[in-house]
């Protein structure tokens, strides 16, 4: 126990057999001359351990054998003095005996040892730690430190506040009432606002103090409730991935809600959020959609706002899977309305010739076009016909375009047989039909010859209607002339024209001169098919009874091919 | 069939050293904002990766067990893979899972250390829709003939076929077919020649062959040849490398590959290559990626390039792992 003077940090000058201050000390210890004044933190808080722990800091100086007598009692009184300090009251009694307890007392109030010294001896880095740019707290000014303190008690406050908030939240979910007022507690607008506000401050906070950044998700009032998913990412991985921190926080809250499988407002905020960054990424799509039906809202506003995205990502797939889910969705709704579905496939279709322009050969955006057709039946929509026609016209060689219109005109039900290959004859096409179409390939031939797209959509229109290639001979013609008459005066203005003529006369049977043609196309119109023509020329030769593909022909070409 | 790939010049030649770097310093390139970007395509990544060092004769280039813990760490309850670990199973990620393992010979391994083989054919074939035939791609039902191809390499590897209706799928095939003789991705959709490689080579894996319009089909694809060697994936569209395999692996499938001019098309992918820092692009002077050059080096096997392990033209991987895997 110790006696009641222990109040003393008034040193008692009088006393002669020990002094206030270790006696043997080094001419560089501060105990020689008045300490200079601190200019940083850790000098303050050094020399503040020089003056409270005389004895430590002198022994930390010259080593424990090197004090004289007294003052390495002094030091071991300074010790127990400490290590008891830190003692519960009670224990402390137990520690040492009676005796003991008075002799130590006695020589502390001799030697004047502060009691309430520092502890530990203060260090760089260690005992501050380290600001927001690594830099050591201990090395800042006493006003930086200061200021710092205070930034430090103002967040504390806020958090102190936050978590009132809260907590009130918590209890308006719950239900509970105000032991005061009686009433249900309600968290006002004007709270959440307060609240947001001191989100932010408390954030720029953190991030000033200690440079930890607050993504915005977790600083929100409104995802309070959930707790992020963060990446796992194993140990090593063999491709490991990095992510931008703000993708990455959005991705953890993904995570977290579609494992809960929520559907709310806030969660398509969030798919908007995550596509605005990352619009590959094919499963935020699915779970929007989810969202969208969940929650019941108008596909056409969805729509509206994907054809925004659509144009900012002209190579991205998922859109297109994203409409085409949406549209199977809508249609239910507007089948057994003419107009709507008018409405809508006219709106679609302004879209369609919107984005085309941008990308006129998407492919993604042809097949939902194509797709459409079908869902919707446009096949009698002469204004989608007519786009078509407007879009060969710009570019004939759009073979995407091409490839709609067959779609268009031969997919009709009322043409198509259900279950007739694409390179069959049909009988239900009209002749009519046929001959509009071979008519329009053939203008269009007209303006660009060697553009393959109308060759072989003639083609398959004269295959389908089921009508001999023969009857285009004519206008076939007009495309070779003198052929075989010498190089001077040969002229071919479209190899797909020889080549279709090489067909008809073999059609024909006039295999003379379909070999000649595949021979002018092999030798000089289009030696790089130079395989390719040299089949067809032994094609010629198989019989009329025998059929040509067949491992006959093959060996007979891979023969050719290897001389 | 000999090819004097001595007339090609000095400095056209392929830098396989530099490819084998540039693919080994993939997973290394974290701090690339393209790479995350593409998260989606991780496990693709490697399988396109790994190809491409088999077939230039470099297996061991990446490592072997590290691989099998990152294929396994996509693995799904459900049998299915993700494009990565976390990321939801999907049919192409595991489809790449299934080849991958197939190439490094770690079957054994998805049975004692993944879920299993009978369980990733259990996910595939869920993919079905019995109805029509065709694959989704994940449970919310995207449908692709690359999806259903994918299934049908996949399971034939693990000798699975038997789970799913291939007559029904086959009948979707051809529902794809279209006027000009080619395929597109669903029916009445323009003819592609990536969709076409997927439908010819899903007949082929089925045994129905037979319903190709093999003459018709395969002088579209010679058409895809344009007057610089490289081929394009349709009329009018500019070439790109990585139809140096989907044109050029049906043209085999259909026993057509002499309808185009094979040195001009090698010269073309060699001049695609970026032979200081390795890779090869969608054509010369563009910038690399690991797809191109997956697709280049197998384009180059088939068109017989000296020094080339022979890759299958159904499966894209090469041809040692197939015949181990299916003893044909």
């Amino acid at each position: 126990m110790p006696p009641k003077g222990k109040a003393a940090t008034k040193p008692k000058a009088t006393e002669t057999t020990t002094t206030s201050n270790p006696t043997t000390t080094n001419t560089t210890s501060q105990t020689a001359s008045q300490p200079s004044e601190p200019t940083t933190v850790l000098e303050r808080s050094q020399q503040r351990f020089e003056k409270t722990r005389p004895f430590e800091a002198a022994r930390r100086q010259q080593g424990l054998s090197r004090l004289s007598k007294e003052d390495q009692k002094g030091w071991i009184c300074d010790q127990l003095l400490h290590l008891t300090n830190r003692l519960p009251a009670a224990s402390r009694s137990c520690l040492l005996g009676p005796k003991a307890s008075k002799e130590i007392w006695w020589t502390v109030n001799g030697t004047n040892s502060i009691v309430r010294g520092l502890k530990h001896k203060p260090e760089p880095y260690t005992t501050w730690g380290t600001d927001r740019n690594g830099h050591d707290v201990g090395s800042y000014t006493i006003e930086r430190f200061d200021e710092r303190f205070r930034k430090r008690i103002a967040l504390t406050a806020l958090q102190v506040s936050s978590r009132v908030f809260r907590e009130n939240v918590e209890r308006e979910k719950r239900g509970f009432v105000d032991a005061r007022s009686g009433r249900e507690i309600i968290v006002t607008e004007r709270e959440i606002d307060e609240e947001k506000v001191r989100r932010s401050k408390m954030a720029a906070l953190k991030k000033d103090l200690y440079g930890a950044i607050t993504g915005k998700l977790a600083e929100s009032v409104e995802w309070e409730d959930v707790v992020p998913i963060p990446h796992e990412e194993p140990e090593g991985a063999l491709a490991a991935i990095t992510y931008p921190a703000e993708y990455a926080e959005a991705m953890s809250y993904l995570r977290a809600v579609m494992t809960t499988k929520e559907y709310s407002p806030r969660c398509l905020r969030l798919t908007e959020h995550i596509i605005a960054m990352n619009p590959a990424h094919y499963t935020v799509w699915l779970y929007r959609a989810a969202n969208i039906f969940a929650l019941d809202l108008s596909i056409p506003d969805e729509i509206e706002w994907l054809n925004e995205v659509a144009l900012a990502n002209l190579k991205n797939y998922q859109i297109w899977h994203h409409r085409h889910l949406l549209v199977e969705h809508y249609y239910p709704t507007i089948s057994s309305d003419p107009d709507a579905l008018a409405q809508f496939a006219k709106q679609e279709r302004d879209f369609l010739i919107a984005i085309l322009s941008e990308d006129t050969k998407n492919y993604h955006v042809w097949s939902y076009r194509s797709w459409l057709v079908g869902k919707l039946g446009m096949w009698e929509d002469e204004e989608e016909l007519k786009s078509i026609e407007k879009m060969i016209d710009e570019d004939v060689r759009n073979n995407s375009a091409w490839s709609h219109r067959f779609v268009l005109v031969f997919s009709n039900p009322k043409y198509a047989t259900p279950g007739k290959a694409a390179t069959e004859k049909d009988e239900k096409v009209p002749q009519e039909l046929v001959d509009r179409e071979v008519k329009y390939a053939q203008n269009k031939v007209y303006l660009a010859p060697q553009n393959q797209s109308p060759w072989n959509y003639m083609r398959g229109v004269l295959v389908k209607g089921g009508q001999p290639l023969a009857s285009v001979q004519g206008f076939v013609e007009e495309f070779v002339n003198k052929l075989g008459e010498g190089e001077e005066e040969e002229e071919v203005k479209s190899t797909h024209a020889l080549d279709l003529l090489a067909e008809i006369y073999a059609e024909k049977k006039e295999n003379e001169k379909a070999d000649l043609c595949l021979r002018r196309l092999a030798e000089k119109w289009d030696k790089i098919r130079g395989g390719y023509w040299e089949w067809r020329r032994k094609c010629l030769t198989q019989s009329e009874t025998e059929k040509a593909p067949g491992e006959q022909v093959e060996k007979a070409e891979e023969g050719i091919a290897a001389a | 069939m000999t090819q004097s790939f001595t007339s090609l010049p000095q400095e056209l030649q392929l830098t396989t050293s530099a490819h084998v770097k540039y693919i080994q310093s993939l997973d290394s390139r974290k701090d690339e904002y393209d790479y995350w970007l593409t998260e989606h395509l991780r496990l693709n990544g490697l399988y396109w990766g790994l190809t491409a060092l088999h077939l230039l004769g470099h297996p061991e280039a990446l490592p072997r067990a590290e691989t099998i813990d990152f294929v396994l760490s996509c693995q799904h309850e459900n049998g299915g893979f993700g494009a990565a670990p976390g990321h939801d199973a999907h049919m192409l990620s595991t489809v790449s899972a299934v080849q991958i393992l197939a190439m490094v010979d770690a079957f054994d391994d998805l049975e004692t250390r993944g879920r299993g083989k009978a369980q990733v054919g259990k996910y595939i074939a869920s993919l079905q829709n019995r109805q029509t035939g065709t694959f989704a791609g994940d449970e919310w039902g995207e449908e692709d003939t690359r999806f259903l191809y994918g299934a049908f390499n996949a399971l034939s590897l693990l000798g699975l076929l038997h789970l799913v209706d291939v007559d029904k799928a086959v009948d979707h095939i051809a529902a794809c077919a279209n006027f000009d003789g080619g395929y597109g991705v669903s029916p009445g959709a323009e003819s592609h020649s990536g969709q076409i490689f997927t439908c010819v080579a899903a007949l082929t894996i089925a045994g129905r062959k037979e319903l190709i319009d093999v003459d018709r089909l395969g002088r579209w694809l010679s058409e895809r040849q344009i007057a610089g060697g490289g081929l394009n994936g349709r009329p009018e569209k500019k070439e790109d490398v990585c139809y140096s395999w989907w044109v050029l692996s049906s043209l085999e499938m259909i026993g057509k590959t002499h309808w185009i001019d094979k040195e001009k098309l090698t010269s073309f992918i060699l001049s695609s290559q970026d032979t200081d820092k390795g890779g090869i692009s969608d054509r010369p002077g563009d910038m690399v990626d690991v797809w191109h050059t997956c697709f280049g080096i197998a384009g180059l096997s088939l068109l017989d390039y000296p020094g080339l392990e022979p890759v299958d033209e159904v499966y894209c991987m090469p041809k040692s792992t197939i015949k181990r895997v299916l003893g044909r």
